[in-house]
């Protein structure tokens, strides 16, 4: 080494340089190490005080301690700067196309008609029903006799069945959920709150209107005090629930055999608002599904003294209600499974 | 039914459009279906007259007639045979839209002026097809006399008709007047009655009918007429019919269907000469008798079966159809006119028998009144004195063997309030039921009000106090009924098992990238063949389930044979819909939960299980747009849809087991178990079996009971509390035999490792270089943890020790280093 030692202004300045010429992670650990470290020049010049004469060294040493503390926190500045460089730089350089599709597990989906019958039965749940099931392939003593459709009555007519192969009974694919009205109150005393889903059969032939395997839910309301104004008001809470909070409801006469009197529930047209359109045929009304009173023999037979009790029941089709709400105009595509068609449904409701 | 809305007026006095009636109908309960217009597009059509008819001067089959209708008058051009100076006709005027007469399906044509033949026709003369009456085309349409020329036609002959559901019900609205009077009721107004002939004051021959067989026949009425003139019915009652629906034949075969139309009661005219005697007999048919039908069909009766004979031989089949021998022709003079009432049941029961239906046979089967017999005879003497003036009516033959009375029925008047939920002052009641004929008449008894009625003969809809609750409301308006909610005890909460494991299968599925198809639940013999390779034997195990040992569930009227057994099995169903989709969808994931149908014992309702099946096919989906292409799905996708499933239903204890199955790839197949028992089946199809089904490339597939999950749902599960030391983890390395499943070595290690291992996963499988042929070498992640406590150094090598000793001892292998 020759000449003096560098004084601390000297190292001062050539340390800040190099400080400020340190551009990354690296270059500040060489810069640290080759300053601030035990081998760096601070540390050499610190060492060097010793050649001082005495009276000088306690002055040196003061300014290189006071050095060591500015560069300390040059360099930890110098480092926070450089940190934050780098995390800009970076962000920056991670820019994407935040249009690209999302990265997501395979997503598959529950068929319209699960859904619609899921959300019925929870309006229902909600208004103190309870789902239960019974069978699809039924006696015909429950589908028809029972239900006050006898043997040879031209009533029965009206149910085209299908029957399955047996022997002394006669069993059939259940024509509709109403067996299970008879089999609940079987079962349990009043009062009765039951709502029933399930698959019925029809011998009818197709098309885009006509399934003759399709869907029910059966409602059964009995108890003393049941009225045919609980009717219309349970439906018309159902009809709010699915359709939208303005719907208005209708009853007109209709007939079924096990119910006293019957009537047919619309709704005023949810896509005209009932002024008329092509889905309600220019009526403003839409029919959704059959009910009444149960008829007194139904529950004279089934345990129930109608003279105390009385109730109501309801069946409606969830295949046309699923193809009302989402104007689908063929009943076929529930059954068909096409896939173009099921992923329409990956939005659910519920 | 049709209703003619002229028709109907002539017994309801009302200005209401057809639109309103139908509307107001509807409501109380007599469905409207449709309403058809008869005329509605006969613009520029008009009642004409034919002036003079002129030879064509270069053809000998067309004519020139000229017409007259108001300020027309013009020549037109017809090949009409039957045209003739003086008739009424209908004359069409440039503009017309007509149907095309030579056409075989219905066309509509605008009609233009044209030149025939070198002569110009401004007009034309229309038949009867060419304005949408029938299907005509002989000639033209020859109007009656009095047609007033000049006025549109449409104003003359046009009409609506509204077609009326007639429910089971409501036999009683079966008929014009029927309906009349329900309209009457709904509008306050009086029906009226139609003009009646008394056929009872006639020379009485009641001891000519006997009836054999009372328990089928409680009535039976005939009246002769002498004199008579076979020919034609009017133009306006011919119109009727064919408005109606009914094509006439005769003016004899027409009154008797118009009466039937109008009142309800059908009846049957017999040309008297062709029978026997005027000696009539009711009677069940001998059995192996037969009778040929005005259908031309010859028929063979059953012992039930009731005929009409004369002394030597069955001349109809009462209620049905009357026989060909013995029908109104040409020749007839004089005519024997049934008007009778047949059991409902036994009507039904011949028509079933011999597959023939009526519109007499669909009245009499709904049990109409026996009052309307003498009525509705009285109408047809009515109708031949005007139609036939010539004819004369010369006697009458009643046996009426069962009366029917007025049938009392009495309500409490609170009643009302109990079933439908609101009051309906007791005058207003009285005032619907008087309007209706139920002879209201309201007492008290020992403080309740009780309202007494009679039901009219023709109403047999009503016998209970429900049946006039809804008289009162129907016509009281059902807009009048509130909405409340119910109000009382609620009902105990249960919630099904079965419910809660589909619902959570579903959405475990769903969650797995599966979509939930919902197929029939029929299928045929056919499908459950295809799932053998060979596609000729039915295969041992149908899916999960063993084949049944009792015949399968099968309908005896299938609608298609495609659907003729309930599935034992769903994989059929889902596999068609795989095939399907297959053509649009490169990637099929689809799965359904619903039943099986296992037979039981004869006369005993089936086992319906609920299951769930996985179909998965195709490219399994990339995860984003970056990440490598697609690979087709197999066996382990859908295994890993299974575990997903059963890990949601608590099964994930379930095991895997490599079996044989006769519908899948032999070495891709597992059964599923769960505590011993198996629940289902996975694997990839057999290839021959997917080509049964039109599926040429891989397709993996599971069927799985749901039943199992649901009784075991509410078995409590007991949560670990989570430790609070590190866990460590340490990775082995088995190598064993090729053949070894891996869930074999899995278990050794866990056996190994005792409780101390929490967790244990299979990473890597490696063949190759370092591991001897014939050998794989598995890797697994084995992640020690107690609850209290960091398993020490000392610990954890123990558990090496023993973990290898058990892969050793368990699946010959051992660990690499
Ligand atoms: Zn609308």
């Amino acid at each position: 080494m020759s000449g003096s030692p560098p004084t601390a202004s000297e190292l001062r300045s050539q340390a800040l340089d190099a400080l400020g010429q340190a551009s990354n992670q690296d270059e500040l650990s060489d810069w640290h190490r080759d300053v601030l470290g035990r081998q760096g020049s601070l540390g050499q010049a610190l060492r060097n005080i010793g050649q001082l004469p005495k009276e000088e060294r306690r002055d040196a040493g003061q300014a290189l301690n006071q050095l060591r503390q500015e560069l300390e926190t040059a360099f930890n500045d110098r480092q926070d700067q450089v940190r934050a460089d780098a995390l800009d730089a970076r962000l920056v350089d991670e820019r994407i196309d935040v249009t690209l599709p999302g990265r997501t597990q395979p997503m598959g989906g529950l068929h319209p008609l699960t859904q619609m019958q899921r959300e019925a039965l929870d309006v229902f749940a909600h208004l103190g029903f309870q789902t239960v099931e019974g069978p699809e392939v039924e006696y015909g003593y429950y589908s028809f006799d029972m239900l006050n459709i006898p043997k040879d009555h031209p009533a029965r007519d009206v149910w085209d069945t299908i029957f399955i192969d047996s022997g002394e009974k006669e069993i059939t694919l259940r024509p509709h959920t109403s067996p299970m009205q008879v089999r609940t109150m079987l079962a349990q005393d009043p009062p009765v709150r039951v709502v029933v889903p399930g698959r019925c059969y029809r011998y009818e032939a197709q098309d885009a209107t006509h399934e003759w395997h399709f869907q029910q839910i059966e409602g059964l309301a009995v108890d003393k005090h049941i009225t045919l104004a609980d009717l219309k008001g349970t439906l018309a809470e159902f009809a709010r629930q699915i359709f939208g909070a303005a719907r208005q409801v209708r009853f007109r006469c209709d007939y079924f055999p096990f119910v006293e009197p019957g009537v047919d529930l619309s709704i005023d047209c949810p896509f005209c608002d009932g002024s008329g359109c092509r889905v309600c045929s220019n009526s403003g009304w839409i029919e959704i599904l059959g009910a009444g009173m149960v008829h007194p023999n139904v529950l004279e037979w089934s345990g129930y003294d109608p003279e105390i009790y009385s109730g109501w029941a309801f069946g409606m089709g969830i295949d046309r209600l699923t193809m009302l709400r989402y104007g689908i105009n063929d009943i076929r595509s529930f059954y068909q499974n096409d896939l173009r068609f099921l992923r329409q449904f990956q939005r659910a409701r519920i | 039914m049709k209703v003619p809305v002229k028709w109907l007026k002539e017994f309801v006095e009302t200005d209401l459009s057809a639109a309103e009636i139908a509307r107001r109908m509807t409501m109380a309960g007599l469905e409207a279906e449709n309403i058809e217009r008869i005329g509605e597009d006969w613009d520029n059509v008009f009642v004409g007259e034919v002036v003079n008819v002129e030879p064509h001067p270069d053809a000998d089959r067309l004519v020139l007639p000229t017409i007259a209708a108001g300020e027309h008058e013009l020549r037109v051009v017809t090949g009409a045979p039957n045209i003739a100076a003086g008739q009424k006709v209908v004359l069409a005027l440039a503009g017309a839209r007509l149907i095309d007469g030579y056409s075989e399906e219905l066309k509509y044509r605008t009609l233009k002026p044209s030149t025939i033949r070198g002569v110009r026709s401004e007009g034309m003369v229309c038949s009867e097809k060419e304005l949408g009456l029938s299907d005509e085309h002989e000639g033209i349409l020859v109007l009656a006399d009095d047609a007033p020329v000049g006025v549109p036609l449409a104003d003359y002959l046009g009409d609506e008709v509204i077609e009326f559901e007639i429910t089971p019900n409501l036999v009683h609205a079966f008929s014009i007047s029927g309906i009349a009077r329900e309209l009457a009721a709904i509008l306050n107004e009086q029906a009226r009655e139609p003009e009646l002939v008394d056929v009872e004051a006639l020379e009485r021959r009641d001891d000519h009918v006997e009836i054999a067989a009372p328990e089928h026949c409680g009535r039976f009425t005939y009246t002769l007429f002498e004199n008579v003139t076979i020919e034609p019915s009017p133009d306006w009652l011919q119109r009727r019919l064919i408005a109606a629906g009914l094509r006439p034949i005769n003016n004899y075969v027409d009154i008797s269907n118009y009466v039937m139309l109008e009142l309800g009661h059908p009846t049957h005219p017999f040309d008297a000469d062709k029978l026997a005697s005027d000696e009539i007999i009711v009677r069940l048919a001998a059995p192996g008798e037969t009778l040929t039908t005005i259908d031309h069909v010859a028929r063979e009766l059953d012992g039930e079966t009731l005929v009409i004979a004369d002394t030597e031989r069955a001349v109809a089949v009462a209620g049905i159809m009357g026989g060909v021998d013995t029908e109104v022709s040409d020749d007839t003079s004089r005519v024997l006119l049934e008007s009778a009432w047949f059991e409902a049941n036994s009507v039904r029961r011949t028509s079933r028998q011999l597959r023939l239906t009526s519109d007499a046979g669909a009245r009499f089967g709904r049990d109409i009144d026996p009052n309307g017999a003498s009525v509705a005879a009285a109408r047809i003497a009515e109708l031949v004195r005007v139609i036939d003036p010539e004819a004369r009516s010369v006697a009458f033959a009643d046996k009426f063997l069962r009366p029917r009375e007025r049938r009392p029925v009495a309500m409490r008047y609170t009643e009302i309030e109990r079933l439908l939920g609101m009051t309906v002052p007791v005058e207003r009641v009285v005032e619907i039921f008087e309007r209706l004929d139920l002879q209201p008449e309201v007492v008290d008894e020992s403080g309740t009000t009780v309202i007494k009625t009679s039901a009219p003969t023709y109403r047999n809809d009503i016998n209970i106090a429900a049946d006039l609750v809804e008289e009162v409301i129907r016509i009281h308006g059902y807009e009048h009924v509130p909405e409340t909610l119910i109000t009382g005890t609620a009902v105990p909460v249960s919630r099904s098992n079965e419910r809660l494991v589909d619902q959570i299968a579903q959405n475990a599925l769903v969650e797995a990238g599966l979509f939930q198809a919902q197929t029939y639940t029929m299928i045929n013999e056919d499908d459950l063949l295809a799932l053998s390779p060979d596609g000729n034997e039915l295969p041992d195990l149908y899916g999960g389930y063993a084949r049944p040992e009792e015949a399968l569930v099968r309908a005896t009227n299938p609608l298609r044979s495609d659907w003729v057994l309930m599935r034992p099995t769903m994989l059929p169903s889902i596999l068609k819909i795989v095939a399907e989709n297959l053509k649009y969808s490169p990637s099929v994931r689809l799965f359904e939960t619903a039943r099986t149908y296992q037979p039981n014992a004869l006369d005993e309702l089936p086992d319906e299980r609920r299951a769930v099946v996985l179909a998965m096919s195709g490219e399994r989906q990339a995860f984003g747009v970056e990440t490598n292409e697609p690979d087709a799905m197999d066996f382990l996708d859908v295994k890993g849809a299974v575990e997903h499933l059963l890990t949601r239903l608590g099964g994930d204890a379930a095991t895997f087991t490599a079996v044989e199955h006769p519908s899948l790839h032999p070495g891709r197949a597992a059964a599923v178990e769960l505590d011993g028992v198996q629940i289902g089946v996975l694997g990839e199809l057999h290839p021959r079996v997917a080509a049964h089904f039109g599926i040429e490339q891989r397709v993996a597939v599971a069927e799985i009971d749901l039943v199992v999950f649901a009784e075991r749902f509410n078995a409590p599960w007991n949560v670990q509390p989570v430790g609070r030391h590190q866990p460590i983890q340490q990775d082995f390395a088995v190598a064993v035999e090729e053949a070894t499943p891996a869930a074999t070595v899995q278990a050794a290690l866990q056996k190994g490792a005792g409780p101390l291992a929490t967790e244990i996963t299979l990473f890597d499988i490696y063949r190759g270089e370092n591991v001897d042929a014939g050998t794989k070498s598995l890797a697994y992640r084995v992640t020690f943890a107690a609850p209290d406590r960091q398993p020490a150094e000392h610990e954890i090598e123990r558990a090496r020790d023993r973990i290898e000793r058990a892969v050793g001892r368990e699946v010959g292998g051992t660990l690499r280093t």
